[in-house]
């Protein structure tokens, strides 16, 4: 019985530990092209992510595929041609915030995540400035960064140059709770 | 020992906690829990003649333009290869849902129109092997009664409702590698009127078809049509050999953003199932083929997003 006890608290000092961790599932991520010929958006809504408040590292991760066009076959294009979503399916983000803060205690935070973005297969160091708010057990991220295609080797051929920008605008939008 | 096992489950359900290192692990094992559906099994709604098991998406219209060239051993001077004639068919496709389309089209070779419909019912994914289509159509002949077909016979109409030609196709496709995908299709067509005595109304067919990527935006494609047809037994009650050969087809699909471009070689004239499924009649050892091209544009009537903003 005593034996019990110990493997019962082992197990709750294991949940317990994890206390500081903040997940998402369902954050936000959209990006958006601009050329005089032709706006391009597309938006993921199943993007998943992790915040450990202990050391204030920060990972995100998402299926290139549930980004949504408006026209299919542009997004067919997208994940056949450009991104080459069978072969590299997620797109992700490793880092730590920068800044000393605390996302257990309420308030508004302007941070700077420094880490390493893997997008096509190719992983460049990258810098994201945002903002995180805080409500205790709640947390939310939004940010906004560009993307240089030619760093993730991502080709667009040339009689199509003209319609696809060079640098694209992502911005994101993740809500957490706290586990 | 029973305490020393469960001491040692303890263990293992605390130290995976503990130690939370790589974050994007714990996601990525979230996220293999989550469905992914296979995307783009094939590029186009349809391989060469046959259809593919892919519709359209939601508020998507289709333009397909379609030409079979003339027998590519018709003669230089006198057909240029078979380029001097063409038959067409002109058809639209229409998405209702991301797994519904309705399609119709125009064919010149019986003066056709075929109405049709698909619809997606399974989808492969990480936990579904296939992608299975259920496929329906009618044709209907307006050929001025009494037309004499390849095969010599004479075909007369009574009444409308023999003009009418129904077909269903199961079409059963799996995506195996990001390059290969590979159909079956069993199918079955009722003609209400036949040419003769000695054909069946319905015919039994079991199609296969496949294609290969060779690059991003050019692959490969083939399709085969087997009838279950008892030739012997025709040739013995009608005296006269079977007129009717399986379709073969082989070609390439070429895409540029918007529009799939389909260059191939077959022994079918027709581009409907009437037409390449029951009534061919090329041979490839007779280099009785035909040399064709589909084009399909596609336009989104999806409004713009950021206009409604």
């Amino acid at each position: 019985m005593r034996h019990l006890i110990v493997v019962f608290s082992l197990i709750i000092l294991g949940f317990q530990a994890n206390g500081q961790l903040y997940m998402a599932q369902n954050g936000e991520v959209s990006f958006f092209s601009k050329t005089p010929l032709e706006d391009i958006d597309a938006l993921n809504k199943q993007v998943g992510s992790i915040i450990n408040a202990d050391n204030n590292e920060v990972a995100v991760q998402m299926r290139v595929t549930n980004f949504v066009f408006p026209n299919k076959l542009m997004q067919e294009h997208f994940n056949e041609n450009y991104l080459e979503s069978d072969k590299f399916p997620s797109a992700t983000f490793k880092g730590k915030i920068r800044e000393v803060i605390d996302l257990k205690v309420p308030g508004t935070y302007a941070v700077t995540a420094v880490g390493t973005a893997t997008i096509h297969g190719i992983t460049n160091p990258i810098e994201i400035k945002g903002t995180i708010v805080s409500k205790g057990d709640q947390v939310s991220l939004a940010c906004q960064f560009d993307i240089k295609l030619v760093d993730y080797k991502i080709d667009i051929p040339r009689i199509v140059f003209a319609k696809i920008a060079e640098v694209i605008r992502v911005s994101s939008k993740i809500n957490y709770v706290k586990k | 020992m029973k305490t020393k096992i469960l001491f040692l489950f303890g263990m293992l359900c605390a130290t995976p906690l503990l130690g939370q290192n790589d974050l994007l692990t714990m996601l990525n094992q979230e996220d293999a829990k989550k469905i992914t559906y296979t995307q783009a099994t094939f590029k186009g709604s349809r391989f060469i003649n046959g259809q593919t098991v892919e519709t359209i998406a939601k508020k998507h219209i289709n333009f397909w333009i379609s030409h079979r060239f003339g027998a590519l051993n018709s003669g230089f001077m006198d057909n240029f290869l078979g380029l001097d004639e063409a038959k067409i068919r002109l058809g639209l496709e229409y998405g209702l849902s991301d797994v519904w389309l309705l399609g119709m089209g125009r064919s010149t070779i019986e003066k056709t129109y075929d109405f049709y419909s698909k619809y997606k019912v399974l989808k492969q994914s990480n936990q579904m092997p296939v992608t299975l289509t259920v496929y329906g159509s009618l044709a209907t002949n307006t050929m001025p009664t009494g037309y004499s077909l390849p095969s010599g016979n004479i075909m007369r109409y009574e009444n409308n409702l023999q003009r009418q030609t129904y077909m269903g196709q199961i079409l059963i496709a799996r995506k195996f590698t990001d390059k290969l995908s590979l159909q079956i299709m069993p199918t079955v067509l009722h003609n209400n009127k036949v040419e003769s005595i000695y054909f069946d109304n319905d015919l039994y067919s079991l199609g296969f078809g496949g294609r290969y990527k060779l690059t991003n935006r050019l692959s490969l494609s083939a399709e085969y049509y087997k009838n279950i047809v008892d030739t012997e037994n025709f040739l013995k009650t009608s005296g006269t050999a079977y007129p009717y050969q399986d379709s073969f087809s082989i070609g390439f699909d070429i895409e540029t953003g918007g529009h799939v471009f389909q260059l191939h070689f077959t022994n079918s004239k027709g581009m409907i199932e009437k037409h390449f499924i029951s009534q061919t009649t090329g041979t490839w050892a007779n280099t009785d083929i035909f040399y064709g091209f589909n084009l399909a544009r596609t336009f989104s009537l999806e409004p713009d997003k950021k206009n409604k903003k």
